[in-house]
């Protein structure tokens, strides 16, 4: 990165420009807080630029296997990783499309080694298998064809790994479901009458005397 | 004589207010001259012997600067923190001040 304070004003103020950055006139007094504002805009934007798909992917990809985890729920969890990886190649899923654009993003999660250090501990199954054959219970036996060509063929559920330690239950961090937030108001909202309606009335109501 | 009124009157409404201090409405009551930037509101001594080190030693300097940032508010907080390391209230009583003199002068 140039060094800021060799820069032209109009330099500068073009850089101002292009980070959005609301300015005036740039004299003595002004340049320095201007490059200071720079360079702070420049340390975000490297900062946020790779990792904001990375988020946005994960987060997308939790959301939809906890809404479909009740119709799979017999496999076990540390099976069910693997099993979120294949949700990607059969396509049943909305969001594989979202993956072909993650596909695009940083290449180091495609790296061979990458993925055999994650799918040594997973067994295999054949790469062809449909949505319907995830009822039937998988062995784990770990035929070394099948691991080359699943590796071949699902170059983005690396990524899911980084994602599994997540945990896979319903009430991940922060998902509360809907259903007991609206009993938690209706207590709120029962609570809030008893005591409106005993302020209201002279004689108090028996639960609260 | 009318002036006198609109003074008593600016002095009056914002006594009303009492949201501002004393400090902030006599610097808003008369043009600023070559007073010191010490006049400013949220300018204390530490302060505005930080600000006199750097040059701003009087009040239209400080004015100056505040017009040059294009009288935005934020600007003008970041330059004074860098500037003298006033805190959040200050600046703000800062701004206001120059701003409400700007309003009434300018």
């Amino acid at each position: 990165m140039a060094n800021l304070s060799e820069k032209s004003v109009d330099e500068l103020r073009e850089l101002l420009d292009e980070y959005g950055i609301k300015h005036g006139p740039i004299v003595d007094s002004t340049r320095s807080l201007y490059e200071k504002k720079l360079r702070e805009a420049m340390a975000n934007a490297k900062k946020r630029s790779p990792d904001k798909t990375f988020y946005r992917e994960e987060v997308e990809e939790e959301i939809t296997y906890v809404a479909r985890t009740p119709v799979r729920g017999m496999l076990a969890a540390d099976s069910g990783a693997y099993m979120r990886s294949k949700p990607e190649r059969t396509g049943d899923y909305h969001h594989v499309a979202s993956y072909s654009n993650y596909s695009s993003s940083p290449p180091d999660l495609r790296g061979a080694e990458y993925d055999k250090a994650s799918y040594s501990n997973y067994s295999s199954s054949p790469p062809d298998l449909s949505g319907g054959e995830y009822d039937k219970p998988y062995t784990y036996s770990t035929p070394t064809t099948y691991r080359s060509s699943y590796l071949n063929s699902t170059p983005v559920t690396s990524e899911d790994i980084k994602s599994s330690p997540a945990p896979p239950a319903p009430k991940s961090s922060g998902l509360v479901p809907p259903w007991i937030q609206v009993v938690f108001f209706l207590v709120l909202l029962i609570f809030l009458y008893i005591v409106f309606s005993s302020m209201e009335s002279n004689e108090p109501i028996k639960g609260i005397a | 004589m009318e002036k006198l009124f609109d003074c008593l009157t600016c002095q009056s409404l914002t006594a009303a207010m009492s949201s501002t201090s004393q400090k902030h409405r006599n610097f808003v009551a008369e043009p600023m001259g070559d007073k010191l930037v010490t006049a400013l509101a949220g300018i204390g001594d530490t302060l505005g012997q930080r600000l006199e080190d750097k040059g701003f030693d009087k009040a239209y300097v400080v004015l100056g600067q505040y017009l040059v940032l294009k009288k935005d508010e934020e600007l003008f907080h970041d330059w004074l923190k860098d500037a003298c390391g006033a805190n959040a209230k200050q600046r703000k009583d800062c701004s206001n001040c120059l701003k409400e003199w700007c309003d009434a002068f300018l």
